[in-house]
């Protein structure tokens, strides 16, 4: 059959099309279109020997089948250990398939990819680890992520998702004006309490260029407010692009790779324009892979790194912690036992987990902080990474997946949980939701600014 | 002062109050009324999945839902449109605080009229801790209205104004904003300060000494002009006790105060907080200012 309205291999370029898409209920007429989507064998094919990368093949070929990483994949764990979740099961019988078939494969099969791509792994390449030839079906899904998309085999979300950064450059629909705005409205909220507070748009060669997520300024402005408060008595010289703020990458999610380049070049090309001396991005992880640790490769720059030296919020913050632009209380620090969510998408990825723990040192009384087990890059998603979380249709496979980070919250006995990634931190929040297990969580902005040791000066003055 | 009032509310019963309030002053001083209702909390950041507020099932937010929502409050409020002159009806998804404070801003509304239970429902998603009331209140640059929903002494209109005051910055908005509309609608003003006690070992003579104290300071802050309807009262005890009583003795049909929590955790806020208390408590409208815009 030709292709649906909605479900297609066209991607969603207009603003038209996006809400035409959104109006689907729930993306009820989308998939009952891509019951009829055809599979085009011979593109898929050229695009596979196109765009398939010898190491992909090479592990592809030389899996030994040993069931090593099994263990390793906390959606083996949680899913009563059944060999369809083990990892290299997972990518043999989607892309090995694929591949071996030379693309020649129906929608059904193509259906089936799209479960595994996306609700049997959430790319947090933990298995990698434990393979002993290294193979990491995080990656390997990724690529496959984006030959279904191509076929137009998506989450109804994610095609949205993509249709987003596509459409307004952002995951959500939030215009230039809309945060530039953003930025006016926050710092007037908030420079009465911080008296010479400013949130400087566009300002060239500062210090620092601070990018975020989307979702800040569409739903949570106070994350910026919090930022500027922190650069603010950190005595920092910083601004925000008008124009290449959003750091984000559903399109990453989504396998729209053409998108991703897209959007991280934007992100570069302020950083071109704007000369900082370095660039930050908020606390969200997978912001931080797509814009640092894969937008390189996207946006084809040759040295592998972006066009200023550009860190995590967690780098940026165990920094002004440690020279003292910030100071902390010490009868405010936390006093109670907490743990920390370690971020795949920076923890395993950059190796950021040390830093990440010289914060706890200087916010959390000694003795009150209680480490997951495991932890640091041994660590286990949320369970809500990769897009699961946003995925309506596997729902019920994601809130099965919570159940790790669930039980491991427990074994630590803690109430607070310090969650600095955004989208863990939403997966830690549906699962008190769905779980009640009675905890709260949080970013690290919120809680460092409620012990900030503020000098004088920087208070108002008449109270 | 009254231009253009923003109403927040979620349709729900424990709103009306609320509603008869805005509706009523936006037809005695012809003022606009913008109805903001914040369907509900998105589950995830760029989905269409939210949290009813009223309900806290999960809905989708499409047209057709968009649609049932503008119907129900168009019926529900149906006779009270009818009355004043300008309406318009806003409808979006979204933290409430934050979305009330979006909408007064983009709308540039010289009051919020909100229910004390306004987006506070106990489905409210945790994880974006507190009061919804206590956001708005904290951060809004116009006054705050907050009509607890057993508010019984409103008949319309308002007579007696009673602004209590502790000397913050903020009262000096707040005291702006009470003789301002005193004079406009030509009420009673008593200007009360609620000598906190509580807690404390004094000994009489102190304590009068602290009331004759807090008197003058009254008479010195505060430039009455040229307006005669004005009584200064000192009492000791808790504050929001003390509010409360000034209130029902006067007969207000209006309190006044200032908000100025620097708490950051609106939880730890609440606790404490004398604003919450009275509107709690208190038989009448409370207004609540923070900043010194729109007074
Ligand atoms: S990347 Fe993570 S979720 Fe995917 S198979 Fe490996 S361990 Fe499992
Ligand atoms: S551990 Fe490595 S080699 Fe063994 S089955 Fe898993 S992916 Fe294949
Ligand atoms: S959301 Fe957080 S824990 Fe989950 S995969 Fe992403 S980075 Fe890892």
């Amino acid at each position: 059959m030709p292709e649906g309205k909605f479900c297609n291999k066209t991607p969603i370029t207009t603003e038209e099309q996006l809400k035409a898409t959104l109006g689907d209920k729930g993306g009820k007429q989308y998939y009952e279109e891509m019951n009829h989507l055809d599979v085009d064998s011979e593109k898929l094919w050229g695009a596979i020997q196109k765009t398939m990368k010898s190491r992909t093949k090479t592990w592809l070929e030389i899996c030994a089948h040993c069931g090593l990483c099994a263990e390793s994949c906390f959606l083996y764990q949680v899913n009563g250990r059944v060999p369809e979740q083990v990892p290299s099961y997972k990518i043999q019988s989607t892309l090995g398939q694929m591949v071996k078939k030379k693309g020649k494969v129906d929608n059904e099969f193509m259906q089936m990819c799209m479960e595994t791509a996306w609700s049997k792994c959430t790319c947090c390449n933990r298995c990698g680890m434990y393979c002993p030839h290294g193979i990491d079906m995080g990656v390997m899904f990724s690529y496959l992520r984006g030959l279904l998309y191509s076929q137009g085999f998506v989450p109804w979300e994610l095609k949205i998702g993509a249709g987003m950064h596509r459409v307004y450059r952002a995951q959500m629909d939030v215009t230039m004006e809309d945060w530039v705005e953003t930025c006016e409205w926050m710092a007037e909220e908030t420079e009465e309490e911080w008296p010479g507070l400013e949130i400087p748009v566009d300002k060239e060669d500062a210090d620092i260029m601070y990018t975020c997520n989307a979702r800040e300024p569409k739903h949570y402005p106070e994350d910026i407010a919090e930022a500027a408060i922190l650069f603010h008595v950190a005595g920092e010289n910083w601004t925000v692009p008008s124009e290449g703020w959003e750091q984000t990458s559903l399109s990453m999610f989504a396998g729209d790779w053409e998108c991703c380049k897209d959007n991280v070049v934007n992100v570069y090309s302020a950083i071109e324009r704007l000369r900082p001396k370095r660039a930050i991005g908020t606390e969200c992880g997978h912001a931080h892979r797509a814009t640092v640790i894969e937008g390189p490769y996207w946006a084809g720059r040759e040295d592998g790194q972006p066009p200023a030296p550009y860190i995590h919020y967690v780098e940026w913050l165990a920094e002004a912690l440690r020279t003292g632009k910030l100071k902390i209380d010490p009868a405010k620090r936390i006093k109670e036992p907490v743990t920390l969510q370690d971020s795949c998408n920076y923890v395993r990825n950059q190796g950021l987990k040390d830093v990440t723990r010289e914060i706890i040192s200087y916010i959390v009384e000694p003795g009150y902080f209680v480490e997951m087990a495991p932890n640091k890059e041994h660590n286990y998603c949320c369970g809500g990474g990769g897009g699961f979380n946003g995925i309506g249709l596997y729902r019920e496979q994601r809130n099965v997946a919570l159940r790790k980070k669930k039980q491991q919250i427990l074994d630590t006995g803690c109430k607070l949980v310090i969650a600095p990634c955004h989208n863990c931190w939403d997966a830690i929040r549906d699962l008190e939701e769905e779980y009640e297990i009675g905890i709260r969580w949080s970013f690290l902005k919120p809680l460092v600014i409620g012990m900030l040791d503020v000098p004088e000066h920087l208070l108002p003055k008449d109270e | 002062m009254f231009k253009k009032i923003l109403l927040a509310t979620s349709g729900a019963p424990s709103t009306f109050g609320a509603a008869r309030v805005a509706f009523d002053m936006a037809k005695r001083y012809g003022a606009e009324v913008v109805v903001l209702n914040v369907m509900g909390v998105p589950t995830k950041a760029f989905s269409q999945v939210v949290n009813d507020v009223r309900t806290g099932e999960e809905v989708e937010v499409d047209d057709e839902y968009r649609s049932w929502v503008e119907e129900e409050l168009k019926t529900t409020f149906e006779k009270q449109f009818e009355t004043v002159e300008f309406s318009k009806l806003v409808l979006t998804t979204g933290v409430p605080h934050r979305e009330i404070l979006r909408c007064a801003r983009d709308e540039d509304v010289d009051m919020i009229v909100m229910g004390a239970s306004s987006g506070d429902s106990n489905v409210y998603r945790k994880g974006y801790p507190g009061s919804t009331l206590q956001r708005v209140a904290k951060a809004a640059r116009c006054p705050v209205m907050t009509v607890h929903r057993e508010t019984a002494s409103y008949w319309g209109g308002f007579s007696n104004i009673v602004f209590a005051t502790d000397f913050s910055k903020q009262a000096a908005s707040a005291f702006k904003f009470s003789l301002n509309a005193a004079k406009e609608l030509d009420s009673d003003l008593t200007i009360l300060h609620a000598l906190d006690i509580s807690g404390k070992v004094l000994d009489q003579n102190e304590i009068e000494d602290r009331l004759i104290a807090a008197r003058e300071r009254i008479r010195g802050t505060y430039d009455l002009g040229d307006f005669k309807n004005c009584d200064i009262e000192v009492w000791e005890g808790v504050p929001y006790v003390e509010i409360v009583k000034m209130a029902r003795e006067r007969s207000a049909d209006l309190i006044v105060m200032a908000h100025h929590i620097r708490e950051l955790d609106p939880e730890k806020a609440r606790i404490g907080s004398t604003m919450e208390q009275v509107i709690l408590r208190a038989g009448c409208p409370v207004i609540s200012v923070s900043k010194p815009d729109k007074v």
